[in-house]
């Protein structure tokens, strides 16, 4: 069952920066922004690995994640479900990533220094288009601004 | 609703889902059809000519009239492997011809490694957000100091880019980049549209690039040895046929007596001659490692250190001028008892001369120009058959090698003042 629309391959391509949620074993959460979602197909997304950071912790105590995702050009928004899947050091999936951050790597001279770890693919659960939905400015109360 | 309302709203369903399909069918054809289209016209016009300026003209052309890529590079490998070429550009302001992309360096350079396609629709973003990360990484002492970036041909604020290597059964011919400054700008669509052209274009290239380094092997075939020739199209030698200033050891030889022989002689006879003695002195042209500049009828203008750089140049024109007259020798007993009163006259000198291809298009020589070969010219000139004589400063980097007689300073034409001149009777095998 394809739970990914082909309209959000756009926010996919790593224009707008991603955030991704995730919590560690005692439900601490953690929000960071990333720099792409990748698109593996209708049911599975990527995330690259390249540091041991605050997410890669929390994604092995528990494997549930969140993405937001904005449209580069219509700014329409998507929530994902994610459950972590596997990682992948080989392969198409982790080429294709792997040679477009050793591409810009190389340009500001970081090529070994900034690399591929691995490939984390997740399962998409679920996907809210999330236009419009958002509480408006003038909603929330001045206090918690 | 009715049961019949029921039943045709089910049939209209239906009927509306195979339109669907047969809509979907008919652009895929379309598609398809297309495609098959931009093949042909595409094919038809890059197959259309053997010159490679031409192939990469048309190929980006295509690309732009055809598939509407607005900016397009095509950069060629270089022969040593380590880095590409931009041959031909489409829609820059500032077109970056020659520049240069190491393999590894960049989307390009990644793609050229990989030699697989890549399509990137945020580099501005990635970049800024690595450099981001090179600040944090510097301040902790993760990353190298410096916040430069590696210069790359192309738009200077790119944001999309797609490139496709150029493979000739696994060779890397070289890489067809589109770019836009817009985010996003390619789909997958585009890749199959880059993939059609790239196939032919890396075929037509090939093509082009063999027929001009088949053509340009001939050239230099007729000044250079076989090997010496293919070493240079390899790029292991500099193309000689650029005008460089090099010090040369230039010898001359003629044969003494060839017009007086060629008034009387038969013309069958003449060239007989000739073929007999070019054969024998190409062979030891050919074992010394030295250059045939030129030959003239009987006469051979012969350079060492250009464009093979040698250590011994000098010594090595005297070993083979002092053979070539031991060959001259046992070949002029045979000449007279056929009644040809002939003999070898050689000059050598040593100097600096300009030297490059001279010439128009499709008819190029290498040639040299500078005093030396005058002098070598008018050394050959005073030579007596069966003599060498050699310039001061042949004689000096000889030295105890060289079994030499001092002349009287001659007086030859070109020059102002006379000139000292030995005359070489042999040489020692070196110690």
């Amino acid at each position: 069952m394809a739970t990914l629309p082909d309209e959000i391959r756009a926010a996919m391509q790593g224009v707008v920066p991603s955030h991704v949620v995730t919590c560690a074993a005692d439900g601490t959460p953690n929000a960071s922004a990333i720099s792409q979602v990748y698109y593996v197909d209708a049911d599975h997304v990527a995330l690259s690995h390249q540091f041991f950071n605050k997410t890669k912790r929390n994604i092995e105590e528990n494997p549930q994640a969140a993405v937001w995702l904005i449209h580069p050009e219509t700014f329409e928004t998507w929530d994902l479900e994610l459950v972590f899947d596997h990682s992948e050091t080989s392969g198409p999936i982790f080429d294709v990533m792997n040679m477009q951050i050793e591409a810009i790597a190389s340009m500001v001279g970081m090529k070994g220094i900034f690399k591929l770890r691995a490939a984390d693919v997740f399962r998409v659960v679920s996907v809210t288009k999330t236009s419009g939905e958002r509480i408006p400015l003038s909603q929330i109360p001045r206090a918690d601004r | 609703m009715s049961r019949d309302d029921a039943d045709s709203s089910g049939l209209r369903e239906e009927l509306a889902r195979n339109q669907e399909t047969i809509d979907r069918l008919n652009r895929d054809l379309a598609k398809r059809t297309s495609e098959i289209r931009i093949i042909q016209q595409i094919s038809t016009e890059i197959t259309s000519t053997l010159d490679l300026r031409e192939v990469l003209e048309i190929v980006l052309g295509a690309m732009e009239r055809v598939l509407g890529f607005r900016h397009s590079m095509l950069l060629l490998a270089e022969p040593a492997g380590d880095a590409l070429v931009v041959a031909a550009t489409r829609g820059y302001a500032q077109p970056e011809a020659n520049a240069r992309v190491r393999i590894g360096d960049g989307v390009i350079g990644v793609v050229a490694e990989r030699r697989t396609l890549m399509r990137v629709g945020n580099v501005g973003v990635s970049l800024r957000y690595l450099q981001a990360i090179r600040t944090r990484m510097q301040a902790a002492g993760q990353a190298p100091a410096g916040d430069d970036l590696v210069a790359l041909p192309g738009l200077p604020d790119v944001q999309s880019q797609l490139a496709l290597p150029l493979l000739v059964k696994d060779r890397l011919v070289g890489v067809l980049v589109v770019e836009s400054p817009k985010s996003n700008a390619f789909d997958e669509l585009d890749e199959v549209l880059l993939r059609i052209v790239g196939n032919q274009a890396a075929t037509a290239i090939d093509n082009a690039r063999t027929y001009e380094m088949v053509d340009r092997l001939g050239r230099l075939k007729r000044f250079f040895s076989p090997h010496l020739a293919e070493l240079i199209i390899r790029g292991g030698a500099d193309d000689p046929l650029k005008t460089h200033r090099r010090e040369v050891t230039v010898v001359f030889l003629d044969l003494r007596g060839f017009t007086a022989f060629a008034e009387t002689a038969e013309p069958e006879e003449v060239m007989g001659v000739l073929r007999e003695y070019h054969a024998e002195m190409g062979q030891m042209i050919l074992a010394h490692e030295g250059t045939l500049e030129r030959f003239t009828g009987d006469g051979m203008m012969i350079f060492f250190n250009d464009p093979l750089p040698v250590p011994d140049a000098g010594l090595r024109a005297a070993r083979m001028a002092v053979e070539m007259q031991e060959r001259v020798s046992t070949l002029t007993v045979k000449w007279r008892r056929l009644g040809y009163g002939l003999g070898l006259g050689i000059g050598i000198a040593k100097g600096f001369a300009t030297i490059g291809g001279i010439g128009f298009e499709g008819r190029w020589d290498y040639g040299a120009i500078g005093t030396v070969t005058n002098l070598a010219a008018r050394l050959c000139g005073e030579a007596k058959a069966g003599e060498i004589l050699v310039s001061a400063r042949v004689a000096a980097e000889l030295e105890d090698l060289g079994e030499t007689e001092e002349l009287a300073p001659l007086t030859l034409k070109g020059f102002a003042r006379p000139v000292a001149a030995l005359r070489l009777v042999g040489l020692k095998s070196p110690p």
